[in-house]
């Protein structure tokens, strides 16, 4: 009796320093965005052209930098629980490009926005589907299997777009229909496009595979323990096959997102999403080994990020921007593995 | 027959397991009474890893059967022997740090529709039987905030809860901390009220004594007895039926130890070493025996800077090393543990691997001589006997034994003062083995110092000159070899009788 | 456990035999490569009008020295189980800086005015500073365990946004020294070529040498082929994979200058995408990402076979734009072909 309440003493008092740490490991990437604003908003902002006077929260700009983020936004919840499964899809930003040229050739093309969106998220499950058969059939690691797709996409999409021209755009007797970028740009609800909210929707729903289905608890657990995962008999072939499905749907939409926001299908216009996608999932504490990480989290990290970004756009010159990514890059890597490594 | 089967848990019949060349599991029959803890012992190699790999599914038997109930059970997979109703807590943890207590309880036995995550009996059901057995582990911690322990205890419970009638434990306190070893005990006893028999398998004879109804002994492959505790005559009678054999062991005291002391170590300790002791002398050969988890790698380790750890260390007048690169500069070499992962270089060539911990001999300024790596490489090729009929063969295909005699002959090319040998004959053939002991008593014979570290009592006393007795993280007891060696003492202390602080 | 690894055959023939001389796994792969690049060559030749002539095979390395140049570092690290995608990123930093601390104090506007160093000691420092980025890997990778190909990627973007800084987005390439554009343009033994070429065939013995004959390359094997083991047979693994940055980056490094020296430019876009055919030729050659596999000479087989396949693309008037397809088809074909013909003559 005596031991077992001495044990739960030992407990509480690791406990008050443990809880200190599980806050700000849950929090900071919250307080982290409030700092951003914070930064962003106090800075003189008049000066910058821009943004239309006013400050950095005035709903013009607001609604510019959540239009600007709906890309990421789709991708960052299926990217982050594939990562939390403990696998990496580097080819997002190519299937992106690709999918963004497909939906503007079919809309060019004359066929309506539902078919062509359905179709381009078709070609999303297939562009998922050859890295799942990759990695998880003929066995190539992770990183080469989606280095390939990431050129192969790239090159797909690259030759679906006629010679001499650096998009699928008005020209050539063909016009693009006035309604194109209407999804990434016309307010619909809260004066933000259908884009935006398919990105909410998306994160929602990627929310509810984390929580409330089979499928992000065991992707939690092939990640984490994939001993473990295989003893309780869990398909993980299965899980992460689907993953790379859902990461490849989710670069589908982003590409339409893009497509619909610039107007034309630009096979490059996903460049460096990967960059930006493993950045934002790290930066909302995902990490690399698996197992853990949030949705919302990586949902954060991507609002942080396009703030960033964006609102620095305000501040310093656009050729700050890839510094500025790669530093923010290496932080949160370094960040990230701290915090994880004290966990043990 | 079969009728006085069906009350028992489990029972198996004439089982035998053949390798080739050797018979690890003769003809065991033994059955287990339901709703008890029945222990299994024997010494390293008697049989009961093999006899728990075939109750698991991992190994099929080459003869002989095995009933749950009376009925007939044959597993091909760990699946089958889940759906049996044999759980096994595996000595590494198989839970997911990640998730709560709760979510691995119930981890690939979740119910859904569509894919979604339902609401259920099964939480209630795993919820109770974790408090029925652990009531102070909370359901909705994350197990990363959980001790070692207390995973343990998560994994019996979703052993437990998983239906399984027959959880298997092999060796489960060799990481725990005395308290935590009550706490598990007090799950044990708790589990065979819930119906759960226990099958509990373990080199320290008090933790039977304290918790076990039956005991089944074997010894080199063989059943020797079944019977209930009660009826044991404590530890004496446990061991005597372990050893039950006069050890053949032809230890010849050999003149070449001479009195100059080479390695003193002083209170050497860290997580897994308590205030361990020792010197060793120049051209002496001396072994650390104990069981699994008695902590002879931690010591091997800790020498050779590959583990911190506290204490004072003098080999030749240099102290404690901080790193293995250190080490082999300054003479010592280790044979570790592991040949596979830690000692060899299994893609690589037998002339690649030879010169590896001496590298720097092998050139001029840096520069390769290929022709001396070669004749190198031929000259231990020779000297070991290694098996091949080329030094271009890569590791990877030689046998066990070969492998082992690559790995040593790294060792002897570092040119040290002292080896340290961890495990030197694990998995290697009769003809091999007595290969190596005659390598390592010509080194000693030279003058160099040894020290091997080994959990086979019959290599420690066939060639130490001096053995140091491990149990839970020290050295419980120094012995010189001789013609007067008891063996009933010996594994008396390194199974935890005698000792200082637990009497 | 390992009791069932008994060696069940305990007859010990202690004859050695003279197939000592069998080919090592990395020489059959390489020879694997050597002959897809010949065939590939021939088939090229036997499509495209014009396609077999001497000229063409030199053109297919000089064409390709920077990133074959690269290409050494990179296999080196891929050796050691390590990958480096900075190289590009460091070839755009190094030019960059070295046109920067070249250019005259004087100049009319901010993109015009550097440090006006002697050319010598713009390039030197420039080298230095690439060499910093390459410590930053290490320090990432060794020191705090982050994954190479992450803590690369990162360095890439870090080396190519300092690049874009300093040359506000897009280039600097006047108020130089007469002399900057010397190295880069520097035509050797009479013929048409360059210096940047010779100093790689230079550094492509250099490697080999060190690969196959010190010290130096045997270590780098052995970290990446089992670095537990390397690390218990008393190799420093921390200390080489940081001298394998720091030798990666002085590649990448010298690249960039003698590019920026050719074109007397520092142009920020300069690189963009060599770290990935870096990459590409060495598993083309047969380096296995595992690590503890892989050779030089393969990887220089390798750029061959890339430059045939892309210039023969050329040749039959495809349009630029395949070479991304035509890349991730090559690497496919050859890790499925590379793994297949391995476990076959292991079988």
């Amino acid at each position: 009796m005596s031991a077992a309440s001495s044990n739960t003493d030992r407990q509480t008092t690791t406990q008050t320093g443990d809880r200190v740490k599980a806050f700000f490991k849950d929090y900071y990437i919250y307080m982290v965005l409030i700092v951003v604003v914070v930064v962003l908003s106090s800075a003189n902002l008049d000066k910058f052209p821009l943004f239309e006077r006013g400050n950095f929260l005035s709903e013009r700009n607001i609604i510019n930098i959540l239009r600007v983020s709906a890309p990421i936004l789709t991708l960052a919840g299926a990217f982050t629980l594939l990562m939390i499964s403990g696998y990496i899809d580097l080819s997002v930003g190519s299937a992106m490009g690709l999918s963004a040229v497909v939906y503007a050739m079919l809309v060019i093309n004359g066929v309506p926005f539902v078919p062509a969106f359905l179709a381009t998220v078709a070609v999303g499950v297939l562009l998922g589907a050859i890295n799942g058969f990759l990695v998880l059939k003929l066995k190539i690691t992770p990183v080469i299997a989606t280095l390939i797709t990431l050129s192969l996409y790239k090159g797909v999409a690259l030759l679906l777009v006629e010679d001499g021209v650096s998009a699928i755009k008005s020209g050539g007797g063909l016009k693009m229909p006035g309604w194109f970028n209407d999804y990434g740009r016309d307010g619909v609800l809260l004066g933000l496009p259908w884009a935006f909210w398919v990105a909410i929707l998306v994160t929602v729903v990627m929310i509810i595979v984390q929580d409330r289905m089979k499928l992000g608890k065991y992707a939690a657990a092939t990640g984490g323990n994939p001993m473990a995962a295989e003893l309780s008999g869990i398909n993980t072939f299965k899980t992460v096959f689907i993953l790379y499905v859902l990461v490849g749907v989710c670069a589908a939409l982003a590409g339409i997102a893009r497509a619909s926001f610039m107007s034309l299908g630009d096979p490059l216009s996903g460049d460096g999403m990967e960059l930006t996608a493993i950045l934002v999932v790290l930066l909302g504490g995902t990490a690399f080994s698996g197992g853990e990480g949030r949705v919302l989290k990586s949902f954060v990290g991507a609002l942080i990020i396009m703030s960033l970004t964006v609102g620095m756009l305000t501040l310093v010159p656009a050729y700050f921007q890839t510094l500025v990514v790669g530093t923010a890059l290496l932080l949160a890597a370094a960040s990230n593995h701290l915090v994880s490594r004290k966990d043990g | 027959m079969q009728a006085q089967h069906d009350n028992l848990a489990l029972s198996v019949t004439a089982l035998t397991k053949d390798y080739p060349g050797v018979r690890a599991v003769d003809n065991v029959s033994f059955g287990i009474e339901r709703n008890t803890v029945h222990c299994l012992v024997g010494e390293n190699g008697a049989g009961k890893s093999t006899i728990v790999k075939m109750l698991t599914g991992a190994l099929e038997p080459t003869s002989g059967s095995m009933a749950i109930l009376g009925s007939d059970y044959s597993p091909r997979s760990t699946q089958d022997a889940r759906q049996g109703g044999i759980g096994t807590l595996f000595q590494e943890l198989h839970v997911v740090d990640q998730l709560t207590v709760l979510e691995n309880l119930t981890l690939g036995m979740e119910k859904s529709r569509f894919g979604f995550l339902i609401k259920s009996d099964l939480e209630d059901r795993v919820t109770q039987t974790l408090a029925a057995i652990a009531p102070s582990i909370d359901p909705s911690a994350r197990c990363s905030t959980l001790s070692v322990a207390q995973k343990q205890i998560v994994e019996i419970a979703r052993a437990a809860s998983s239906g399984a009638s027959i959880i298997i434990m092999d060796e489960p306190t060799a990481a725990l901390s005395e308290r935590e070893v009550q706490r598990l005990f007090g799950v044990i006893r708790r589990l065979k009220t819930a119906n759960v028999t226990v099958i509990y398998i373990s080199h320290k004879l008090d933790e039977i004594f304290e918790l076990g109804d039956n005991v089944t002994v074997m010894r080199d492959g063989k059943h020797i007895a079944t019977k209930p505790l009660t009826e044991v005559n404590g530890r004496p009678e446990l061991i005597e039926m372990m050893v039950g054999r006069s050890i053949s062991h032809d230890y010849v005291p050999r003149p070449g130890v001479r009195d100059k002391v080479v390695m003193s170590v002083d209170n050497l300790s860290n997580d897994l070493l308590k205030n361990v002791s020792f010197d060793v002398k120049e051209g002496e050969i001396v072994g650390f025996y104990g069981l699994v988890g008695a902590g002879k790698t931690e010591v091997a380790r800790a020498i050779f800077g590959a583990d911190k750890a506290e204490g004072v260390v003098n080999f030749n007048g240099h102290s404690k090393m901080t790193s293995p690169k250190q080490a082999i500069e300054k003479g010592i070499a280790l044979v570790p543990e592991e040949r596979r992962t830690q000692g060899l270089f299994t893609e690589l060539t037998i002339r690649r691997n030879i010169p590896i911990m001496n590298i720097g001999r092998l050139a001029t300024l840096g520069v390769f001589r290929p022709e001396r790596e070669r004749s190198v490489a031929r000259e231990f090729v020779k000297k070991l006997g290694i098996a091949t009929h080329s030094i271009e063969k890569y590791a990877e295909k030689l046998s066990g034994g070969n492998q082992q005699k690559v790995v040593l002959s790294k060792c002897l090319y570092a040119d040290a003062d002292m080896l340290l040998l961890d495990e030197p004959t694990r998995g290697v053939d009769v003809g091999a083995k007595s290969e190596i002991y005659d390598v390592i008593k010509d080194l000693a014979n030279d003058g160099k110092s040894i020290a091997i570290f080994s959990s086979e009592l019959e290599e420690v006393l066939g060639i130490c000159d001096r053995v140091f007795l491990m149990y839970d993280g020290e050295i419980r007891q120094e012995i010189e070899n001789g013609s007067d060696i008891d063996i009933n003492t010996i594994l008396n202390v390194v199974t935890g009788g005698g000792s200082r602080d637990n009497v | 456990m390992s009791n069932t690894d008994v060696n069940s055959s305990a007859v010990t023939g202690r004859r050695l035999q003279n197939d000592d001389r069998r080919l090592s796994d990395e020489m059959f792969i390489t020879g694997l490569v050597a002959a897809a690049a010949i065939i590939l060559f021939l088939l090229a030749s036997a499509l495209v009008p014009n396609f077999f002539q001497f000229q063409n095979v030199v053109n297919l390395v000089t064409n390709n020295w920077a990133v074959i140049s690269l290409g050494v570092g990179v296999t080196f690290l891929l050796v050691s189980g390590n990958f480096d995608l900075s190289v590009g990123g460091i070839v755009a930093l190094a030019g960059v800086l070295a046109v920067w601390f070249a250019q005259a104090s004087d100049g009319a506007n901010p993109l015009s005015t550097g440090w006006g160093l002697p050319t010598w000691a713009a390039m030197l420092l420039a080298l230095v500073c690439a060499m910093l980025v390459g410590a930053l890997n290490a320090l990432f990778v060794v020191t705090l365990r982050v994954p190479s190909i992450i803590v690369t990627l990162g360095t890439m973007m870090l080396a190519r946004g300092i690049a874009q800084v300093v040359t506000q987005g897009s280039q600097r390439n006047t108020n130089l020294p007469s002399d900057f554009g010397t190295l880069g343009n520097m035509s050797m033994f009479g013929t048409s070529i360059k210096l940047p070429v010779v100093l790689m065939a230079i550094l492509i013995g250099v490697a080999i040498f060190v690969e196959r004959k010190t010290i130096f390359g045997r270590l780098t094997y052995l970290v990446g082929a089992n670095p537990i083991a390397s690390h218990l047979s008393g190799v420093d693994n921390a200390r080489h994979v940081f001298k394998l940055y720091l030798f990666s980056a002085l590649v990448a490094g010298a690249v960039g200058i003698l590019l920026a020296s050719e074109f007397k430019s520092g142009f920020s876009s300069r690189g963009t995408l060599m770290e990935f055919d870096a990459l590409v030729i060495s598993l083309l050659g047969g380096v296995a990402i595992a690590g503890g596999f892989g050779s030089v000479i393969g990887m220089f087989f390798g750029a061959i076979v890339l430059a045939t396949v892309t210039s023969a693309a050329t040749g039959l008037v495809l349009s630029p734009d395949w070479q991304f397809t035509l890349k991730a088809i090559a690497v496919f074909l050859a890790i499925m072909a590379q793994t297949w013909a391995l476990a076959r003559r292991h079988k």
